[in-house]
């Protein structure tokens, strides 16, 4: 057996499915090489192209050197161990194989089924751009690229999940993020070993110092324009290959009432909507404890002309005013899991029959009153106003609800303090989950729940501890 | 670094709380002792405690050292630790008043029907976990209580300034002077702020103007609480002794209540997260005393003793209000005047050792 064929051997006893392929070809002067690549997820036509057709037509006897300046390929680097071989085979590129060389070479033909850039379903823009990240992270890295084109913006491809090998890539600006940020973060990731990372909400567990919190401890992006304007302001991405949500660290709170197109609207318009925003988070997860509350212990919460209404639509149901939220609630939960989950040719169907069948039935029967159906509909979306933040406030608005049908209004109060103690606490990398709020920083609230104009957010923030602060320099009249 | 504090945080702390605490039942019996000269009762307490607020935030300028560092470098470690430990009780005094208050109040804003204690003590689970953080969560706090507390009281102020009746304060002075010193004596116990200057000392870096920053927030304070007062009596006039928790009833003439229903209760609501932050400080600062005076630094041990004592103090004392509060009132006063005001201004006879450079 001559080598190419041990080579070849050594790579077929460790990947013995039937999808990793072996092509092999002669040249003119009858040089022997063999491709070896996965089916599916390498590109067949540029091997050919770039590969074959080069070494095919090579007249005189090749050396590996000489092999890798024939190659029309980009990206072609040497290989020496066979378990590398392995790996980067496995991993979409091919590997060619020369007979009488020990050595072999890499071939960058990765090339796996993804979907083409598209606007994200949950970062939907009225004004700006409407690129959103897929699941490869090559294409990925291209859209930051394309936008960040600065000699300081760093990338370090981390690899995670003992099984998966799933990469990582780890962006930063360099002279903007805080010294060490993104050593700390590549230790945290290294420190876990897991099988797979199917998504990057797993390395956002393994980031955070509290994964059982109920409050996250980093910001996502779906949209490279936020990525990259994350990244500016002193955060560190990652972009996790197979998921189209990028994530981000250190974390606020304050970033999640943000959106995209408040930066490309006028100022004012913004600052409404972000305080709309704020408001719809508290009504949204307030709004049914304080109405279960209200009528279990405090009538005079609601108005009387209200209270009449509310009085004369509740009277005769059977259900405690608590109970009859709580299964509001739990019916409104189904709804959005089943709407969630089920086949869109389904969702017509199952709308008219949980807007009609389960709404209004159930309240011409007399087993849920219309305020209830209201208030729980309203709350659902409000909450829908800061998305990124629904899995928490979901869940804060259970907790709520049960404290205020079992306790009352003063357990909505208290838990609230509780949670705010709770939240001034927190940290995300040293920076404070609450800031700029708590602790207070002044620079800072330009672009918080206020969205000032351009030319007040001269310094990047500071609870970031941005080396380089300045991210804008003004010119003569401008700002003025 | 879990307890640094900021002098800005200090100043909202010195604004927020000193008003809050006294809000609830401070108006009334202060109406009740000295009548239509209440702010001068109030006034009077007020002036005592600035001075003794400006004396400790100057000792500030003066010393890098903590309380407990002063003390210790003057008579030693052990008579330190003996000083917070009285300091600890002295919290758990101070502490006392404003919790049975809160139930009170409470049971009062939160609830048609009375409701029973345990209700109330489930805010325990908040005091628990407050007063196990340090003077980094109380500066943070207070941080994003502000907002809050400007917010809900300029809603609660401007839906009872128009109800006032100024003639009510005529004619001025008409309360004997004596009668007016004895209703200052009697609400004494409600100034424990100077004590908590003096825990927040050394913990914070002092800065040009700074004590002068801090009395002016306890003065701003104190005029937040004079303007209530003066709303309070104004509104009320002679019946104002038998308003008890004016703040939640001051509101109720506003014309729009009739069309909108009780929306003064949301800004109420929102103040009482502020009331809390305020009634649990107490219980921080001697968790904290405690901690200095054993060396024993499990913070979370003593939040649940300190907290456990309180829940049977509030227990024992459930029915007892009045009682627990004429005895505060006659004969606690010398031991608050003790400790928020002798002990404040004696420190200044501790040696000192001098400021770092840096903190210059």
């Amino acid at each position: 057996m001559n080598i190419l064929q041990k080579n070849i051997k050594s790579v077929k006893d460790v990947l013995t499915s039937q999808d990793i392929l072996v092509f092999e070809f002669d040249s003119l002067n009858g040089k022997r090489f063999a491709a070896i690549y996965a089916d599916g997820i390498a590109d067949k036509q540029l091997l050919g192209e770039l590969v074959v057709k080069p070494l095919r037509s090579a007249a005189q006897d090749i050396k590996l050197d000489a092999v890798k300046r024939l190659l029309a390929s980009p990206e072609v680097k040497d290989g020496k161990e066979i378990s590398d071989a392995i790996k980067e085979v496995s991993d979409g590129n091919a590997v060619l194989f020369v007979d009488g060389e020990k050595d072999f070479i890499i071939i960058g033909l990765k090339n796996p089924p993804g979907r083409t850039v598209a606007e994200p379903p949950t970062q939907i823009a009225v004004k700006g751009p409407r690129e959103g990240f897929t699941e490869d992270i090559k294409t990925n890295l291209g859209l930051v690229r394309k936008r960040l084109k600065s000699d300081k913006l760093k990338i370090k491809m981390l690899k995670t999940g003992k099984k998966s090998e799933t990469a990582v890539a780890m962006i930063y600006i360099d002279g903007v993020c805080a010294d060490g940020l993104p050593e700390r973060i590549e230790k945290q990731i290294a420190s876990n070993e897991i099988d797979i990372v199917p998504d990057s909400s797993y390395v956002a567990k393994f980031i955070s110092k509290k994964p059982r919190s109920l409050f996250k401890r980093n910001g996502t992006a779906e949209k490279p324009d936020i990525f990259c304007a994350k990244v500016c302001e002193g955060r560190v991405g990652l972009i996790v290959d197979g998921s189209p949500i990028a994530l981000t660290v250190p974390y606020m709170v304050t970033e999640d009432l943000q959106s995209s197109e408040d930066y490309y609207a006028l100022t004012y318009r913004s600052t409404i909507v972000r305080i709309l925003r704020v408001l719809s988070l508290l009504v949204g997860i307030l709004l049914p404890a304080l109405y279960v509350s209200a009528q279990l212990f405090k009538i005079q919460l609601i108005p009387f002309q209200l209270l009449l209404k509310i009085s004369s639509s509740v009277s005769g149901l059977p259900l405690s005013p608590s109970i009859e939220m709580f299964l509001t609630l739990f019916i409104l939960e189904v709804l959005i899991e089943a709407s969630i989950r089920m086949p869109n040719y389904v969702v017509l169907a199952m709308s008219v029959v949980g807007a009609l069948v389960l709404g209004d039935t159930a309240v011409k029967a007399g087993i849920i009153s219309t305020p209830a159906i209201i208030i729980i509909a309203f709350s659902a979306i409000c909450l829908y106003t800061t998305p990124d933040l629904v899995e928490t406030t979901t869940t804060l608005r259970w907790i709520f609800l049960i404290l205020a049908g079992s306790i009352g209004p003063f357990a909505v109060v208290a838990f609230s303090a509780f949670i705010l103690c709770y939240l001034v606490t927190e940290q995300s990398y040293g920076v404070p989950l609450m800031a700029p709020f708590a602790p207070l920083i002044k620079n800072d609230l330009y672009d918080s729940m206020v969205k000032a104009n351009l030319y007040k957010l001269k310094n990047r923030p500071q609870a970031f501890k941005a080396k380089d602060r300045v991210r804008l320099k003004t010119g003569v009249n401008n700002g003025k | 670094m879990e307890n640094k504090i900021s002098v800005r945080q200090i100043c909202f702390i010195m604004l927020m709380y000193t008003a809050v605490s006294k809000l609830i039942l401070y108006p009334t019996v202060l109406s009740y002792e000295s009548g239509r000269d209440l702010l001068f009762s109030a006034l009077l307490d007020f002036a005592v405690q600035g001075v003794i607020i400006w004396a400790v935030s100057f000792l500030c300028s003066r010393t890098d050292k903590t309380f407990f560092g002063l003390i210790e470098s003057t008579f030693g470690n052990i008579f330190a630790r003996v000083i917070y430990g009285l300091f600890a009780l002295f919290f758990i005094i101070c502490a006392v008043i404003p919790f049975m208050e809160q139930k009170l109040y409470v049971h009062s804003i939160f609830y048609d029907t009375l409701p029973s204690l345990p209700l109330f003590l489930s805010v325990m689970f908040f005091t628990v976990y407050a007063a196990c953080k340090g003077f980094r969560n109380i500066g943070r706090c207070a941080d994003i209580c502000l907002p809050i507390f400007a917010i809900s009281i300029i809603f609660i102020f401007s839906m009872s300034v128009g109800e006032a009746d100024w003639s009510n304060f005529l004619p001025v002075m008409k309360t004997p002077p004596a009668k007016v010193f004895s209703a200052s004596l009697a609400t004494v116990f409600r100034f424990f702020e100077p004590c908590w200057l003096l825990m927040f000392m050394g913990h914070f870096k002092y800065g040009k103007g700074d004590a002068a920053k801090i009395t002016l927030s306890y003065v701003v304070g104190a005029l937040i609480v004079m303007l209530f007062l003066a709303l309070f009596y104004g509104v009320y006039g002679d019946i104002a002794c038998s308003r008890q928790f004016a703040i939640a009833k001051i509101s109720l003439f506003f014309p729009a209540i009739d069309l909108v229903g009780r929306i003064d209760l949301i800004a109420l609501y929102a103040l009482e997260i502020v009331m809390l932050f305020a009634m649990v400080i107490n219980v921080q600062m001697c968790v904290h005393c405690f901690v200095k005076c054993t060396g024993y630094e499990n913070r979370a041990v003593w939040s649940v003793a300190v907290n456990g004592v309180l829940v049977i103090l509030l227990l024992t004392l459930n029915t007892k209000f009045n009682a627990v509060y004429n005895v505060w009132a006659k004969w606690m006063w010398i031991v608050f005047i003790i400790f928020a005001n002798i002990i404040p201004l004696l420190a200044w006879a501790l040696k000192k050792g001098g400021r770092k450079e840096e903190a210059k």
